[in-house]
């Protein structure tokens, strides 16, 4: 691998991760939030990739970036349902609604 | 090593206990106050149990990783020694609020802290590791809170539950930045290796860390000028106060310096500094005890007085006799204490002009109470007589300042004079008419007295043995008798009990006791003769309302909590409870840690 590619690599982990924190700092719909974290992993997930690249362990990355496939599929599911729930209760998707954690 | 686990018996049995109760639930009294006594009755024969190993080390090390070191505990003879009070005097205290607890609500709640406390309190003595030395230092803080403002409908209650919690945990962060100094420093939070090496600090971070260490016991041990905590904290249930406000919690300040004192002795300063605070304490609260109308207010200013006693000893370099003190004044002022509790318990009341002749109508309480009062105000044979002569012993010696020990000399006069007030104001006179049918401590009060009495009697005799153990267990401290009774003790084949004979001898001989002993007599004529001298009383005036307001730093103490309370609720505007924010704050505090990490990779 080229100097180069890593470099390229390495800016569209920046990109992802900055786009994901982005979302979850300004958007107000919970489902923008979870699309916000999901790009937010996905850059993770390539930069462990990458990390294994680098430092010669090419297995350990990939297989950690396996196990964050598997974790970070659940956390969506489970964060999904929790926004329908989120919906029905409080009839909105606005994650302000929830501060004072009641209705 | 199969040993190693019973070092976790008389920190576990409790917290079990302390789950037992709780989960049993309010709705079943009886079965709470059943569980709360069998479980401390097991963790004081736990305590009881480590004994053997006061002399020997026996060791527990459990691995939790890096960061937050290896939970270490150990025993020596200062560890064992307090866990024994804690434990013993803390099944003393359950068993008397079987009677003084009777009918009250929420008794979940009150064994719950009463157990977890006696807990964490043999956990702070055990380990041996600076970290979680300051865990269960802030646990204890957090019990002594929560028992403090038990009576939650009562304001006054909470008011002084917060400003206990406040003034303790602002001790509590002298404790935090030293353990993570001496982290910094040594890259381990193990106290026998720093007291071995103290140098391998530098000298500057050494005696910030011993100053440090000093406002902690402070603050713990109700010091000044942190000491009006303590007085506020009488709002608590009376076997609360016994045991964490006289008999455990607070001493853990004088444990502090005494166990770091080997590290701390050379700090240009420290001594000193630490003699004066002592000094300060106790004269200061043996004055503002004297004018005192509130009965347990009086007792708890004569434990700041009392713990001024023992932080002076560390300074003046008697570690032991401030240990010796520690353990007759945990004992008697325990006693004295529950004994008030069941005077409170009968009347209703804790002014000292309501009550008053009380003697023909609670003769137990009136003779247990005497003798307690007998042993704080030092009269010889009971045991409070043989550790404060010990402690002016160690302050006249050891080119130590003669005005300080003047003054603690007149503190003890002082504490002759507040102590027959006291006794004479409750249980003699002409009585109250409301109180004729006052009745007598109960059963369970009366198990609880009876050990305590017993030990005011007789726990000097433990003067040798108790010596014997701290010589032989701690290595880095120097336990220095005075140089007479060296001789008197130094001989080979002396056993320990002969030891307690041999240093009593030598006590009754020394020219200083009879001195105190005549500030004392002088200290209790001034009482009786009041009357006669009014006109030289008059002249105090003065320093009468001075000591009725605590001479002003109840204000500075007010000042403080004040100001932790308003900087609470400022922040709380930070805590929006909006993702945005909390997200923004993320970035922030990542982009610091980033920043940091530079500028020492470039350092």
């Amino acid at each position: 691998m080229d100097y180069l590619d890593g470099v390229t690599i390495l800016l569209v982990v920046l990109g992802l991760v900055g786009i994901g924190i982005y979302t979850l700092m300004i958007s107000r719909s919970l489902i923008k939030i979870i699309i916000g974290m999901q790009l937010m992993v996905k850059g993770v997930l390539l930069a462990f990739v990458l990390a294994g690249r680098i430092s010669g362990n090419m297995g350990l990355g990939q297989s950690l970036a396996l196990t964050i496939i598997v974790v970070d599929t659940i956390v969506a599911v489970v964060a999904l349902a929790m926004a329908v729930r989120v919906r029905r209760r409080f009839g909105t998707l606005d994650p302000r609604a929830l501060t004072t954690l009641r209705r | 090593m199969i040993n190693g686990w019973l070092l976790l018996l008389p920190i576990g049995i409790p917290w079990l206990g302390c789950l037992a109760v709780w989960l049993v639930g309010d709705r079943r009294p009886r079965l709470q106050h059943t569980l709360a006594v069998i479980f401390s009755i097991l963790a004081g024969v736990a305590g009881l149990a480590l004994i053997p190993w006061s002399t020997q080390r026996l060791t527990l090390l459990l691995s939790l990783g890096g960061i937050f070191d290896a939970f270490r505990l150990a025993t020596d003879g200062l560890s064992v020694f307090l866990t024994v009070v804690a434990t013993v005097i803390g099944s003393l205290a359950v068993i008397f609020s079987v009677d003084y607890m009777h009918g009250e609500h929420s008794l979940g709640r009150y064994y719950a802290f009463v157990l977890f406390f006696i807990g964490s309190m043999s956990g702070l003595v055990l380990t041996t590791s600076l970290l979680w030395m300051f865990v269960f230092w802030e646990l204890t803080a957090l019990c002594s809170y929560a028992l403090i403002a038990f009576h939650n409908d009562d304001p006054k209650a909470v008011r002084g539950g917060i400003k206990a919690l406040i003034m303790t945990q602002l001790g509590g962060l002298g404790l935090l930045f030293g353990a993570l100094w001496l982290y910094t420093y040594t890259g381990s939070y193990d106290i026998p290796q720093f007291l071995g090496s103290p140098n391998s600090v530098p000298p500057t971070v050494l005696s910030w860390m011993a100053f440090g260490f000093l406002i902690a016991a402070a603050a713990k041990s109700a010091q000044f000028p942190f000491q009006t905590w303590l007085p506020d904290a009488m709002e608590a249930p009376t076997p609360v106060s016994a045991l964490i406000h006289a008999a455990t919690m607070v001493n853990a300040g004088v444990y502090l310096l005494a166990r770091f004192y080997p590290a701390f002795e050379a700090v240009p300063g420290w001594r000193f500094a630490v003699m004066v605070v002592g000094m300060l304490s106790a004269f200061l609260a043996a004055l503002m005890a004297l004018v005192s109308f509130d009965l347990k207010r009086v007792l708890a200013y004569s434990t700041v007085s009392q713990l001024g006693f023992m932080v002076y000893a560390v300074g003046a370099g008697g570690v032991f006799a401030s240990q010796f003190h520690l353990m007759s004044h945990s004992v008697f002022k325990a006693l004295l204490f529950l004994a008030a509790g069941a005077v409170i318990h009968a009347l209703g009341t804790r002014d000292m002009r309501q009550m008053g002749g009380l003697g023909p109508s609670m003769p137990f309480t009136h003779v247990v109470f005497t003798l307690g009062a007998l042993a704080l105000a030092g009269i010889p044979v009971l045991n409070g007589f043989w550790s404060k002569e010990l402690i002016l012993e160690v302050g006249l010696g050891h080119g130590n300042p003669t005005w300080i020990v003047s003054l603690m000399i007149l503190s003890t006069g002082l504490t002759a004079a507040y102590t027959v007030r006291m006794v004479a104001m409750v249980f003699y006179g002409r009585g109250h008419q409301d109180h004729h049918e006052a009745h007598d401590a109960g059963t369970a009060m009366k198990t609880a007295l009876i050990p305590l009495a017993a030990g005011t009697l007789t726990t000097w005799l433990l003067l040798g043995p108790f010596y014997a153990s701290l010589k032989l267990s701690l290595p880095h401290h120097k336990l220095e008798l005075n140089a007479v009774w060296e001789e008197a003790v130094g001989k080979a084949g002396v056993s320990e009990w002969e030891m307690t004979f041999k240093v009593g001898l030598e006590i009754l001989r020394e020219p200083s006791t009879y001195l105190v002993l005549l500030v004392v007599v002088l200290g209790v004529a001034a009482w009786l003769g009041r009357a006669r001298l009014a006109s030289l009383i008059a002249t105090f005036r003065g320093v009468e309302k001075a000591a009725q307001a605590s001479f002003g730093f109840e204000a500075i103490n007010e000042v403080v909590v004040q100001a932790v309370q308003r900087a609470g609720e400022a922040l709380r505007a930070t805590q929006t409870g909006y993702l945005a924010w909390n997200i923004f704050a993320i970035l922030l505090g990542w982009l610091v840690v980033l920043i940091l990490t530079m500028l020492g990779r470039a350092g």
